[in-house]
Formats: C-alpha cells, structure tokens, sequence
C-alpha cells in the first residue's frame, strides 16, 4: 500500500511540474532581508513595498507575460548570514534577480558573491556612499539615494534660507560621526558657507554642556549634528534647558531624529531640518496613490523602505521589457541609463557608478512630525561618479 | 576672559554641581548600605532606573512632578525592604559574604535591567522638563531646573545627615553598624534596621532618577551610566561615611566637569578613576572613616 502511494505521489509530482512548465515560468526574486531582530522593522517594510509592487504588476499581466514570485529569506542583519542564504537562493531556488538587503555590509558581501555566480543584485535601503562609489561592482545596483545625495540637498537647501551661514559642526566621535560631519562640511564650502567650529563628542556622552561655551561664543546660525540615539535626547535637550535652540536652526543627519527617539526629544526636536530620499508626505499624485495602496495593504505608513523597494520592482520590469529577458548581461545593459517611475517621481540608474538620481528632500520637524519644505533636484544632489571599476 | 567665564566656566560649574548632587544621592544610599551591612550593592543603578522609569509611567498617567518626588522613594521603600529581607538576608550569613552578596547584587541589576527592557522596550523615553527656561546673572545663561536641583538635592543631602547623625533613628542604624551583637543585646532591633537602611538606600537612587530623568533621558541601561562614579565617589570620600561621600561627590564631579572643557571628555574619567586609585594607595580608609567608627 505505502509503495502505491509512494508511487502516485511521484506521477502527481512530476505532473505539477509539467504543467508548470508548460505556461510561462514564473520569473523569481529572491529577498534576502531582516525578518528579525534589531532591524526586522525595516524588512517589514522592505517586504510590504516589494510584496505590493508585485501584486500589481502581476495583476496588470505581470512582466512579458509572467508572473513574479518572490522568495524571502532572513538574513538576520548579519553580512555571513546574507551570503549564506544568498547562495541558497541563487543555486537552489535559482532566482533570476536578488535584492533586500539591508545593512551596508550584507549589500557589499552579497554584491560579490553575485559577481562570483553571474547574477544581479539591488539594494533598496544601504546607505553606505563606497557601495556605488570605490567598492561599486558591476552586478549590484542603487535604487535608493545613498548618504552623500542626503548631505548635498540639505547643504542645497542650506545654502537658499540661510546664504553664507556660519555652521558650528558636532558629530558622535566615531567612524560615521566624523564622515558625516566631513561630508556636510565639504558640501557647505562648496556652497559658500563657512565654519564657526567642529567638535566631536564620545558615543554615550552623558553630557554636551561643555561644548555649549564654545557654541555660544561662536555664534553661529546653523548646528550640524550627526549624533544619533539617545545622544540626540540629551544633546537636544540640553541645547534647549541652555537656550541655545532659540536663534539656531539644527540640521543633521537622516538617522539623527527618528520615530524610536522623536517623542523623546519632545520639543526640543521642534524645528529639525534633514535631507531624506522619500517622505510619505510628498504631495505628488503618484505618491498619493502610492501611499493610499500600501496603508490598505498593511494598516501602516510607508517609509522610505518601503517606498523604494516598492519602486525596485517596477525598475526591473522596465528593465526585463526593455532587454525582452531576464539574462544577467543582457539586464545589466538595460538597468544602465534606465529612467522610471516610483512614488518620488523619475528616478535614472547612472550607468557610471549605478546609483540612482532622484529627486530629494528637505523635512523639518513641526508639532512632532515631519513636514517636506523642500525638494532639491536629483542632478544637485548625486555628486560625481568615482567609480572605477566598470 | 570676561565672556569666557561667562560663557563657558559658569555654567560649567552649574552643571558639574547639579550632576554632583545628584551623584551624591546615588553615592549615599550605596554609603550608608555598605557601611551599616557591609554589602556592595551591585544593583544600585539599577534602582536608580526602577526610579526614573516609575516617574515616567506615572508622569504619563497624569501625575505632576512634584508629587512623583515623593510618590517614587514612597514607593521604592517597601521595594527596597522586600529585596533585602528577601533575597540579601538569606546570603548575609554565609562565610563569604562580601563575595556572595556582590554576585547576588550584580545579578539581580542584571534581571532588574532586562525587566525593565521588556517592559518599557529599549527606546528612550523622557519627561519634559517641569522647570524649564533658565535665569541669566551677570551675563551668564543658567538653567532654571538645574539651579532646582543643587537646591533639593542639597537640602536632601543635609537631612540624610541630620537623620543618621542627629536622630533616635540615626542612633540605632550606627549602633548596629558599630557592633551587631552589642546593639541586638541591648534591643536594636537589627534584621529590620539592616532591612529599613537598604530600603532608604534605594528610596535615594530612585529619587536621583527621578531629578536626572528630564535632563539625562529614561532607559533601561541607565543605571551603568552613574554606578562606576558613585562607587568612586564613595571610595574617596571613605565607605560608609556620608560627610565623605558628599565632599568627594563635590569634588569629582567638578574635576569632571571643568577638565572636559580643557580635554576631551573621554579622558575626563580616566582622571577621576586616577584620583580613586591614588586614593586607595596613599589613604586606603578615604577622607572619612566608616559610619558608626569615625
């Protein structure tokens, strides 16, 4: 009896797959993100965006005729992790494209395990300038903007309210902190501002009044800050119990003032200027339809995860149309120079470095959220291509 | 010169004395437990959070701040007792105490720590300021609410003295810390003065956390920010005394405070842990004896 059925299973088994074959084979991708711990909030909406795109280019016919089918795995924000469960997908599940990841470092780790099995990769949420500046690669892609474009528009912005303002410059003294406060402050000279000081301050520093002296004395218009956390709680509260807030507006990096530390800060994060890549505040009608979609789909807000990961599928429909296939050699020629829409308008895949231009924010902070002020356009913001690889 | 006084030194001062006040609250319940139980509380900045994470959720359910300065030791008390006839008195016996009592302590902060994470998640949280705005004399911009808190933290730190000095009370605490056995023999009723002394310790901290909440934020990892200095504090000012641990809380924080203006703040510590391990090698008793024998 148990070998009858054995057998039957075996013909209805291989009767799927023939049948399968029979229509279009669907084309997968494989998403290699954090469905949990410290950063599982963001693959949530990685996976919102993306699993909403593919909804509806599927129902709309899908790409050449088939449909996409996506795969995900957990990479556990862990670069090891992401190339173990990268390999799976492209030898196991043989996907024909990978994106998802999150953490700079899984990007840069999977970006040469594609290069090493001839497949294309696309971040939709790594920050990190070096993946599409020294350490680009010619099989991975930007879709979202990276740190340097986020800097260069609110220098732009800077540069328009506050023409030849003196900058007083704190970052967390560290790594990020001092490329960061590097990156804005060579972007401020470029626009004609001037420096009233920098200091840096150690990660955790229970206080910044000692630099508040040095502030005062410098009077300058505008603060820069890339501290981040907690830090920004005590440095922000502190500026404001000194009275520093009052004739100073703070600027600072994206990671600076987030939904985990905004109540926190409370009033004294009132008036925060950043440069960001999307907000779901962004007036256009794409977006409105954009936005409206995704809170149907998951009772939530999309942020700038979710928005370009969302805007990642429709890229490589275009892409896939434009080739008529989805070969690694044919595809990368066509993502090269490709011009699309997405919910921040059109974005174009800079074939040099594969970094993605678009159009960006400037938000500030108004009664506890934030509100888009300005938009900077994607040729002001890119910053040249240092790519020499390809 | 004016405006660097003015601008940089002042406030400077103001600051490393409000921090000091409330590092002397700390410091005093982590004093009083070690010189009257002879027990290293590892889990006093825990308690120091427990404090400051009861102000926030009763902040939130609409209790104004004043009455959160005495609600929170009110409430941290029969805490306090309870951890102490529960868990310390058990190990108090032991051959090995002081080793016994220190893994005991360290590992309940660590429970405390985790507790306080599943409860309140890991973001930070903070009340608003309820003084805020800031007075300028002769020039110098000074912060309403840390002017406040040298004030009550002061006025705190004076009745802890007059208390354990000047009171019936005072008088059996530093007689069970003198001798044990003689002040059970002549009707101190030890056990629970051993229990009330750790239970005001900890009212302390919690009070501590309660005045640092505005300014320095609410977290579960906040007790690790003050431990290592309160326990300096107490090193140099001389364990168990409460005199000592106020000068040297005075003097630390502002060695602190007025050398990061010159150093980076990084190195600021290093110097006050030099100071302890100076200390420790030319006065190994600090400034003041211990409670009960000075």
């Amino acid at each position: 009896m148990q070998s009858v059925l054995k057998t039957l299973s075996v013909l209805l088994f291989a009767g799927t797959l023939s049948t399968s074959a029979l229509a279009a084979d669907p084309i997968k991708i494989g998403v290699v993100t954090p469905l949990s711990g410290t950063y599982a909030g963001i693959g949530q909406q990685v996976r919102w965006g993306l699993e909403l795109a593919t909804k509806e280019v599927n129902a709309a016919g899908g790409v050449m005729g088939r449909q996409i089918e996506l795969i995900f795995e957990d990479e556990e924000a862990n670069p090891s992790v992401a190339v173990q469960k990268a390999e799976k997908l492209f030898q196991v599940s043989k996907v024909d494209f990978l994106t998802g990841t999150v953490n700079s470092g899984s990007t840069l780790a999977v970006g040469q395990l594609a290069e090493r099995s001839g497949k294309l990769i696309a971040t939709t949420v790594s920050f990190a300038d070096s993946i599409t500046a020294d350490k680009c690669s010619p099989n991975v892609f930007r879709v979202n903007a990276r740190a340097g474009q986020q800097s260069a528009a609110l220098a732009a912005w800077m540069s328009k309210e506050k023409p030849k303002a003196k900058v007083f410059y704190l970052g967390p003294d560290y790594e990020m902190g001092r490329s960061t406060v590097a990156a804005f402050k060579s972007n401020v000279d470029r626009v004609g501002g001037e420096s009233a000081g920098e200091v840096f301050a150690p990660l955790d520093s229970k206080d910044y009044t000692q630099y508040f002296g040095q502030l005062r004395a410098a009077r300058p218009q505008v603060l820069y800050t890339s501290v981040a956390g907690n830090d920004t709680v005590r440095l922000f509260t502190q500026l404001q119990e000194f009275g520093l807030l009052a004739n100073m507006t703070v600027l600072g990096a994206s990671g600076t003032v987030t939904a985990q530390n905004i109540s926190a800060i409370g009033k004294a994060a009132e008036g925060f200027v950043t440069g960001v890549g999307y907000s779901a505040e962004v007036a256009s009608p794409e977006n409105k339809k954009f936005v409206e979609a995704f809170r149907a789909a998951t009772k939530s807000d999309p942020d700038l995860y979710g928005a370009d990961s969302y805007g990642l599928i429709y890229a490589y429909k275009a892409a896939v149309e434009k080739a008529q296939s989805t070969e690694t050699d044919k595809l990368r020629e066509a993502l090269r120079g490709l011009k699309w829409s997405t919910p921040q308008g059109e974005k174009t895949i800079r074939a040099g470095d594969h970094q993605a231009e678009q159009v960006m924010y400037v938000v500030r902070v108004k009664d506890g959220k934030f509100g888009v002020v300005a938009e900077v356009s994607g040729p002001d913001a890119i910053g040249a291509d240092t790519c020499t690889r390809f | 010169m004016l405006e660097y006084i003015q601008f940089v030194l002042a406030p400077q001062v103001v600051t490393g004395l409000a921090l000091g006040v409330a590092v002397i609250l700390v410091a005093l319940g982590l004093t009083i437990i070690f010189g009257l139980l002879d027990v290293i509380n590892m889990s006093h900045g825990e308690f120091y959070a427990m404090g400051a994470f009861i102000a926030l959720a009763l902040g939130q359910v609409g209790l104004p701040f004043w009455a959160l300065l005495i609600a929170v030791p009110l409430l941290m008390l029969p805490i306090g007792y309870v951890v102490e006839r529960g868990l310390i008195q058990r190990v108090f016996n032991s051959p090995d105490r002081h080793v016994t009592t220190l893994l005991l302590t360290f590992g309940f902060g660590l429970v405390l720590e985790d507790g306080l994470r599943l409860i309140f998640g890991p973001n930070p949280h903070r009340p608003e300021t309820p003084i805020p705005g800031a007075i300028e004399i002769l020039g110098t911009y000074l912060p309403l609410y840390r002017l406040f808190m040298v004030g009550f933290g002061g006025l705190l730190i004076l009745a802890t003295a007059l208390i354990v000095y000047r009171t019936r009370l005072g008088a059996m605490v530093r007689a069970a810390a003198f001798d044990r056995n003689m002040a059970a023999s002549l009707g101190v009723p030890v056990e629970k003065v051993y229990a009330g002394a750790f239970a005001f310790g900890v009212a302390l901290a919690g009070i501590a956390g309660v005045l640092l909440a505005p300014i320095y934020s609410v977290f579960p990892t906040m007790g690790r920010d003050f431990i290592l200095l309160a326990f300096t504090v107490i090193i140099v000012g001389g364990m168990g005394s409460i005199g000592g641990a106020t000068i040297a809380g005075l003097f630390l924080t502002q060695v602190q405070a007025i050398s990061s203006l010159y150093i980076s703040p990084v190195w600021a510590d290093p110097i006050v842990f030099a100071i302890m391990v100076i200390m420790l090698v030319v006065r190994p008793r600090g400034l003041k004896g211990r409670l009960g024998h000075a």
